[in-house]
């Protein structure tokens, strides 16, 4: 009697083959997605930028545009200028990371980071340091 | 034949495992909302829900509560019909001022706080806090003629704050301040004290796995739709845009970090935040930032005063209250936790 069939082989190869495919994909769903920066005004979302990095720009949204935001080379988003008193939203400094905040609250703005697709069980909800 | 079907089984379930260790399949979907108008802070509330619609309820629910602790708890504005604790502080040495309940529950338990840290968290330093605001408003209008309080007029204020002069009648649902020179400011602790009363409502209301934060008064109802902690970090002081400092995972519990740099003023170049230490009458300068994880909110919002204590003094308080824990992290990045902060740990 022979200590392995040849059936025998192709389950255990099936079973190493499917099992290191099942790791991959359990880690590429668990691995933190992509950012994106989603900025509301009065509630509503206004815009929607992705943090892929490899710019450097500054812009507004239409709704006031006396608050200048700038998307920087690393992919990280800021409050550039704004013409609160207060000036916390600039001193929120940069956002990159899915559960960062900050918010302008005289402009009534409020910008986010969220993950760019479907979230997964990595991301952070919420990222506190006001 | 036998063979190729255990094969086949065990292939099949090789198949499902990653989606069954990874989460749980729920019919619950996850909303988002924010809201600036209450606290002079942001709001935000994460939570699942059947529908928009549901979720919308809740969310509603939790700002219509949230709006009216607000106004009660507000000692800058008035409202109509409303006696809050600006109408107590207008009536001090006066006449004792009939409140909502809810004004007297929180005195009772900013009472209980103030005994617990010591004097640190005490919300009868109005006299003191409002120079420094005074001077933070005007530095905000005007920062080149930012100045500091003079000594002398925060040490005459200082001797009205005297916490057993806030007369409370349980009976006649009134309060009264003894002292005509003291005011209460309640801003160390009234956020936290409604996120938590707002959070065992919604629970109540069938509101079970929801995140809410009141300008970093954190309450995680239960936990995630996917199986999971709710994940909160804990954003490096030093470097806003680094890793985290600390990452926890959340389930029933409060969480909040006091620090020192977004709500600040600068005067010769030299940065000064909003925390003011009652014993200095000067803003606290021992760490950069301290967090608190502990189960009821607006314990925790009130625990975080020990950024006012040297860290064996505020380690020793943590270690005796059960279920609580901290974390300091000093001006030279030095970082220290209490025993079983390690416990809530995120992967």
């Amino acid at each position: 009697m022979k200590f392995f069939k040849r059936t025998d082989l192709v389950i255990i190869l099936s079973i190493v083959l499917i099992s290191a495919a099942s790791w991959g994909i359990y880690n590429y769903l668990h691995e933190e997605t992509p950012a994106k920066a989603e900025i509301y005004y009065y509630s509503e979302l206004v815009k929607t930028v992705e943090l892929g990095g490899g710019e450097d720009r500054t812009f507004s949204i239409p709704q006031n545009e006396n608050v200048v935001f700038r998307l920087y080379q690393d992919g990280s988003i800021a409050f550039e200028e704004s013409d609160c008193p207060d000036k916390v939203c600039i001193h929120a400094g940069k956002l990159r990371r899915s559960g960062q905040f900050a918010a302008c609250l005289p402009n009534g703005i409020v910008m986010k980071i969220v993950p760019q697709g479907t979230r997964g069980g990595e991301d952070t909800d919420l990222v506190l340091g006001n | 034949m036998q063979r190729k079907v255990t094969a086949a089984i065990m292939i099949i379930v090789l198949l499902f495992t990653p989606a069954a260790c990874g989460s749980e399949r729920n019919e619950k979907k996850r909303f988002e909302a924010e809201f600036l108008r209450l606290f002079d802070t942001v709001t935000r509330v994460i939570g699942y829900a059947g529908s928009k619609d549901d979720f919308n309820r809740q969310v509603n629910l939790i700002y219509d509560n949230l709006e009216e602790y607000h106004q009660l708890f507000d000692i800058y504005n008035s409202y109509e019909g409303i006696a809050n604790i600006k109408t107590i502080n207008d009536q001090a040495g006066i006449a004792p001022v009939k409140v909502d309940r809810r004004i007297i529950d929180l005195l009772l338990f900013s009472k209980e706080a103030y005994q617990l840290t010591d004097g640190q968290l005490n919300v009868a330093l109005g006299a003191v806090l409002k120079i420094w605001h005074d001077h933070r408003e005007a530095a905000l209008e005007n920062p080149e003629a930012a100045a500091l309080p003079a000594m002398e007029e925060l040490k005459r204020a200082s001797e009205h704050t005297d916490i057993d002069q806030i007369i409370i009648d349980q009976e006649n649902s009134t309060v009264y301040l003894a002292d005509p020179q003291m005011s209460l400011d309640v801003g160390g602790i009234a956020k936290g004290y409604a996120v938590e009363q707002v959070s065992r409502l919604a629970e109540k209301n069938g509101f079970t796995q929801a995140l809410i934060s009141v300008g970093g008064n954190v309450r995680a109802i239960g936990i995630r739709a996917d199986g999971v902690k709710w994940k909160v970090g804990i954003q490096n002081p030093f470097d806003q845009n680094g890793e985290d400092i600390s990452k926890v995972g959340l389930k029933d519990i409060s969480l909040v970090t006091s620090g020192s740099y977004e709500r600040y003023y600068v005067v010769d170049g030299k940065k000064y935040h909003h925390i003011i230490d009652p014993d200095t009458l000067f803003p606290a300068e021992g760490y950069e930032s301290v967090t608190i994880l502990c189960p009821d909110s607006g314990m925790a919002d009130a625990l975080a005063k020990v950024i006012n204590m040297p860290y064996e003094e505020g380690l020793a308080l943590i270690e005796s209250l059960p279920g609580t824990e901290a974390l300091w992290v000093f001006p030279d990045k030095t970082v220290k936790t209490s025993s079983h902060f390690k416990d809530f740990l995120a992967d």
